[in-house]
């Protein structure tokens, strides 16, 4: 009996240990223009990794320019009016003649169906002469040349809904150079070779929305499910919005989000604290304040009917539901955290052991508790794939019976500590890289105000009762304000076989 | 005074700017870089055999183990391909002699631990990982996996299950298409590293074969165990000297790898894949090993290539031609057998042609001329500067150590790896890319949508097309006995005496059926009108009105076309065979099958018949007790999507046409659910139905 109630108890102490300890760790300060830095310290290796982490993400796409966010975020490479450029001051002027170009090009072609189109042609053959004198000052790619060469690794960035990230690692002792791109980047960021990267993009968008079935699927279950919240949109955006982004765009986007008070940067290993305030008040000191960026306001209406929508595909079944749930700030959040574990989380979630295990007619199956994002009210989401000789309906059905059961009858008690345990393991292991620390603690900062939510969220899942349990799943599993998103085989053009 | 105040101001900041002067990246100066530590494993060798590798770490309360076993899917047997994997997966989910893995999942769990079995080309793992206050239970289950696998049934069911859609989605995603198909070229499809896994190797796969395979290769002096994290090493060693004390299988030593074997097979190939807007392509070559003597300068050449945003194939194709997203070349050498070379990415359907013209001359560039000194400089100040990260976590080091013990390479290959670097010069590099990267060795393999292609592929060469085809299962044949093949005889002539009679049904030279089928809604809820013909054993034609215009297909036995109102086309393989099994499964014919030798009758069941061809066809026939008359064919068909699905026509409202009985009521099933009913207008024999009419054209 004791036993069982020291196991019980450990896992609780062990986070509670983790925490007291890792505050020690952990220094944060805010610089005067609203900036704020998180700086781990972790010495065992002459290592450090950086995650910037700003408060601005695809929600806040320009009604029309949808994917400009992300379109940003790869500007954000392009390097300054030192990076990057033979001669800043030759650059600047075949820049802004390649605007001036496009803003004919687009006069005209704003015509309709009254545009010249002979008109059109000289004009585009204008700006592709103007765009090329411009390229012909650019270093390529010098601000990924100058981390690489410097030992960087894993530099990337990332756009979601909800946010932007940037990231990488250097050997600490080069950490001034970060201090320096970073704050440069975001200082005075140069959009050049804009027209090309926007090719670039459609090509990315090609790669993971028009080529993968899977992707198609994602993009028209948003679409779908939601009406009039820009979670509608995905963050690649629609193909002809990126083919008509402009730089001038772009820029206003960065002038109207890029401001300091959106800006949290984590900082975690090799590192000292004293020499992190003073560099950051060097660097980054010089990024004016800017004024406080407008939010998304349109609220999602409440949805009144189950919605299908159908993606032909030649690929094999994929099944999508999702149900309307509040965000991640609902005193509800942590208890659907808790109904998503016990569904799908390992080989002892209910969707697993049911649909994979048992019956085997899916090969994968899981759910999501929060999709596109957290910030706004969004989807709990479940991803099927049916097993060979198995149906989208069979599987929707499994689906409908399980959360059916969800709420009707309490989760056993086993099953519910199971899940808080797993919850407290998974914190402890999360905590054993640089990088992962950086995002970690950067995204908890920015999106709770205090990174130790990391930490305290196990007691809000602690709380969490069988009776909450089944109570979320009744309250946001209805029918009613779901979307089904699924594939099916388009009409083939086979006749023998087929029918007889 | 308003503009002393603004002075004043300017003046301020100016000093604060002065004060705190933004040097640029150049002239930046380094401290020199920190000390690395490198911890050195605690090694031994338990009694009975099993070496072990013990780092301890107490950073965080957890602890991780992981054996590295002398195996690999190179030792599966060709008729059992993916058995390796199989067995893998099945040592853990099948559980152990005492526990079902089930209650090794739920057990596992309930501390957040967990044990895991995989299977690479040249080694396999079982892994354990938990808080350090479950140490003990974890590694009891662990050692239970490692030592005493159950290999339940019902979980080989679920993993042949799992492989099995495995096979049915693997063309869905094109990005993995090109990768795979380039492998099959560059190490040859029937060999081990380059085959993949169908349908009937899986159906060839049973418990037995599992068990053998752990048997042959599971044993502990064919294994390294390592073990990292938050203990005492030398309360571990003892720890794992009482665990495995009990264990003491013996086995012949496993033999050497096979040998990559397969000769250069260069060229333009093409998988056409209609449902994506971009090519996805994988051009490549076989490489090296890491011990080459060359394999630094290797790397540094492919790097200035290909590798990251430095890379001149990224600053060409993608920024400066914004052709593409992804493109990277890579110099992928392995451990004891040659890796490949290879250049990877997508572009727009249109730029497909262009874009392997440029990296074409990105290749010849970096033979025929020396790279600069600056690429020089920059590509090994990126590997050097960064070298550090092979040392961020204390577990590389360990994993290392394991590894370099494994493929017996030396202790400090790394550090030697670090020399050769710094030691790469532009001469080496230009020599090395001439040397390997062969231009009259690529493979130039593209996955994509032809009729987008701005430029004809044959452009940069002939083109050879790859067929992603997923060849169906092998259908179950129970050869049986004489017996068994008596009494299916016996079935089909009591059947053709039901229909009218065996001469009545020698006699069909030609039939002709019309219908109208009413397709579920799961299956299109549409209404098709068919009329089908058919001379012989071969002469097969059908016409279709469907909702979106008419369909008709010819088939001679060998070839034929298929006519839709997009135009008309060769006919494809599937349907050519859909198009055979029509005619073979025609009630008149299939029930004199026992008079054609290369046909196999056999009966499977009470009042059920098997007929086989030799040339692959097979159709069940079940038989009304009552009367004698077929109730239903049962047969495989590639289904929707090519993934095979069982069909199953079921036969009613039997009529008379000419002296033979005929239904003229069908159902169609398809995996066991009601896709359509068929009602049957006009069913006629020896109309004297010619070829040229059938042959002909709408």
């Amino acid at each position: 009996m004791r036993v069982r109630f020291l196991l019980f108890l450990l896992p609780a102490l062990l986070a509670a240990q983790s925490l007291k300890d890792f505050e020690k760790k952990v220094t944060k300060f805010t610089l005067a223009n609203g900036l704020t830095f998180l700086v781990i310290e972790r010495h065992d290796a002459p290592i450090v990794s950086f995650h910037t982490y700003v408060d601005v993400g695809s929600v806040d796409d320009p009604t029309g320019r949808t994917g400009l966010a992300h379109m940003f975020e790869h500007m954000a490479f392009k390097g300054t009016p030192t990076i990057g450029t033979k001669d800043w001051a030759a650059e600047k002027k075949a820049l802004d003649k390649v605007e001036e170009i496009y803003d004919m090009l687009e006069a005209e072609e704003n015509k309709g169906f009254r545009a010249d189109k002979k008109k059109v042609d000289s004009i585009k053959a204008d700006l592709n002469g103007a765009i090329e004198k411009a390229e012909s000052f650019v270093v390529v790619n010098e601000f990924d040349q100058v981390v690489e060469s410097n030992g960087g690794v894993g530099m990337n960035a990332d756009t979601s809904e909800d946010h932007t990230e940037f990231f990488y690692s250097l050997p600490s002792n080069r950490i001034e150079l970060w201090w320096l791109l970073e704050s440069e980047r975001f200082l005075n960021p140069v959009f050049r070779e804009f027209y090309k990267e926007r090719d670039v993009v459609r090509e990315e968008r090609r790669m993971r929305t028009e080529s993968s079935p899977v992707g198609k699927l994602v993009e028209v279950m948003l679409s779908t499910a939601f009406e009039a919240h820009p979670y509608k949109n995905a963050p690649i955006g629609w193909a002809s919005d990126i083919e008509s982004f402009r730089r001038t765009e772009a820029e206003a986007f960065y002038k109207k989000y890029y401001v300091p008070s959106n800006i949290t940067i984590a900082i975690a290993g090799d590192v000292n604290p004293a020499d992190a305030k003073k560099m950051a008040e060097k660097y980054f000191g010089r990024i004016p304040k800017g004024p406080e960026s407008p939010r998304v306001r349109t609220v999602e209406p409440v949805q009144v009917g189950e919605k299908r929508a159908g993606v032909a595909s030649p690929a094999q079944p994929f099944l999508l539901i999702g149900y309307k749930r509040p965000d991640q700030y609902s005193a509800d959040d942590a208890a659907l955290d808790v109904l998503n574990d016990i569904l799908s989380d390992g080989r002892t979630g209910i969707i697993y052991k049911e649909m994979i295990r048992d019956s085997k007619i899916a090969v994968g199956a899981e759910s999501i508790p929060g999709f596109p994002g957290g910030k706004y009210p969004s989807l709990f989401l479940f991803f099927v794939a049916p097993s060979q000789g198995h149906s989208i309906e069979e599987n929707e059905k499994a689906i409908d019976a399980i959360i059916e059961r969800m709420k009707t009858q309490a989760v056993d008690a086993e099953s519910l500590q199971r899940v808080k345990t797993k919850l407290r393991a998974s914190l402890i292991r999360k905590l054993d890289s640089n990088s992962g620390l950086a995002s970690e603690l950067a995204t908890y900062e920015a999106n709770y105000g205090d990174w130790r939510k990391l930490f305290t969220e196990l007691d809000d899942y602690n709380k969490v009762t069988a009776d909450d349990v089944m109570r979320v799943a009744k309250a946001y599993l209805t029918k009613d304000t779901r979307t089904v998103a699924y594939t099916y085989a388009p009409a083939k053009a086979s006749a023998a076989g087929d029918a007889k | 005074m308003k503009r002393t105040l603004i002075a004043a101001i300017l003046l301020g900041s100016l000093a604060f700017g002065q004060g705190t002067k933004i040097p640029t990246y150049k002239e930046l100066k380094y401290p020199p870089m920190g000390q690395v530590k490198i911890p050195e494993p605690v090694q031994a060798t338990l009694s009975n055999g099993m070496r072990v590798f013990l780092l301890e770490n107490h950073e965080l309360p957890l602890i991780s183990g992981s054996v590295m076993v002398r195996t690999g899917n190179l030792f599966d047997p060709a008729d059992k391909k993916g058995l390796s994997s199989i067995m893998a997966e099945v040592m853990r989910s099948g559980g152990t002699k005492a526990k079902s893995g089930d209650q090794l999942d739920v057990e596992l769990e309930n501390i957040a631990a967990s044990v895991e079995s995989g299977m690479d080309e040249t080694s396999a793992s079982v892994s354990f990982s938990a808080l350090k206050e479950s140490t003990d239970t974890a590694l009891a289950i662990f050692k239970e996996v490692l030592t005493n696998p159950e290999f339940r049934q019902d979980k080989i069911d679920l993993s042949i299950t799992q492989a099995r859609s495995g096979i049915a989605r693997r063309n869905d995603e094109p990005d993995g298409i090109a990768d795979r198909e380039l492998q099959r070229i560059l190490y040859g499809p029937n060999t081990p590293y380059g085959w993949q896994v169908e349908y009937t190797d899986l159906a060839n796969i049973h418990r037995e074969d599992l068990q053998a395979f752990y048997r042959r290769y599971y044993f502990p002096k064919n294994m390294m165990l390592e073990v990292y994290g938050d203990f005492n090493a030398a309360e571990m060693k003892d720890k794992l000297e009482k665990l495995f004390a009990d264990w003491k299988v013996e086995q012949p030593a496993v033999p050497a790898f096979p040998k990559v074997t397969a000769p250069a097979a260069p060229g333009v190939y093409l998988a056409e894949k209609p449902d994506v807007t971009q090519t996805f392509f994988s051009i490549g070559e076989l490489g090296g090993v890491r011990s080459d003597p060359d394999y630094a300068s290797l790397e540094v050449a492919a790097n200035i290539l290909g590798e990251g945003f430095t890379s001149r194939l990224v600053k060409e194709v993608r920024t400066k031609l914004g052709y593409a997203y992804n493109i990277a070349a890579v110099w992928s050498a392995q451990w004891d057998h040659p890796g490949t070379f290879r250049i990877v990415g997508s572009t727009k359907s249109m730029t497909t042609i262009e874009t392997i013209q440029a990296i074409q001359t990105e290749l010849q560039k970096i033979r025929m001329e020396p790279v600069t000194d600056k690429e020089l400089q920059d590509a090994k100040d990126a590997a050097l500067n960064g070298f550090v990260f092979n040392f961020a976590s204390p577990a590389q080091t360990l994993s290392r150590a394991v590894r370099y013990e494994y493929y017996g390479y030396p202790k400090d290959f790394v550090f030697t790896y670090q020399k050769a670097l710094g030691a790469v010069t532009k001469a080496d590099v230009l020599r090395v890319a001439q040397a390997r990267f062969k231009p009259e060795n690529l493979a130039i393999v593209t996955v994509g949508n032809p009729k987008d292609f701005g430029k004809q592929l044959s452009t940069v060469g002939k083109v050879m097309p790859i067929d992603l085809t997923i060849p169906e299962p092998k259908q179950e044949i129970a050869a049986g006995d004489a017996a068994s093949q008596d009494r299916g005889k016996a079935l089909l002539a009591r059947a053709a005496q039901a229909m009218g009679g065996t001469d009545k049904l020698a006699a069909v030279k030609d039939w002709t059926r019309s219908l109208s089928m009413v397709m579920e809604p799961s299956a299109g809820g549409i209404t098709v009108k068919e009329t089908t013909r058919i001379i012989g054993a071969d002469q097969f034609r059908q016409d279709q009105e469907l909702p979106f215009g008419k369909m008709a297909v010819y088939s001679d036995g060998k070839t034929g076309w298929l006519a839709t109102p997009q135009g008309t086309m060769a006919m494809p393989a599937e349907i050519l065979k859909q198009a055979r099994g029509e005619t073979f499964r025609g009630l008149a014919s299939v029930l004199l099958s026992s008079r054609d030798t290369s046909r196999t009758v056999n009966a499977v069941g009470q009042n059920t018949v098997q007929v086989s061809t030799t040339d692959g066809l097979s159709v069940k026939i079940d038989f009304d007790a009552a009367t004698g008359l077929p109730a239903s064919e049962s047969y495989q068909e590639a289904g929707q999507n090519g993934a095979p699905s069982e069909v199953m026509e079921t036969f009613s409202d039997w009529r008379d046409s000419g002296g033979i009985k005929v239904p003229f009521k069908v159902v169609l099933q398809q995996d066991g659910k009601k896709a359509g009913e068929a009602t049957v207008a006009t069913f006629q024999f020896n109309t004297g139905l010619k070829t040229e009419d059938l042959a002909k054209k709408p």
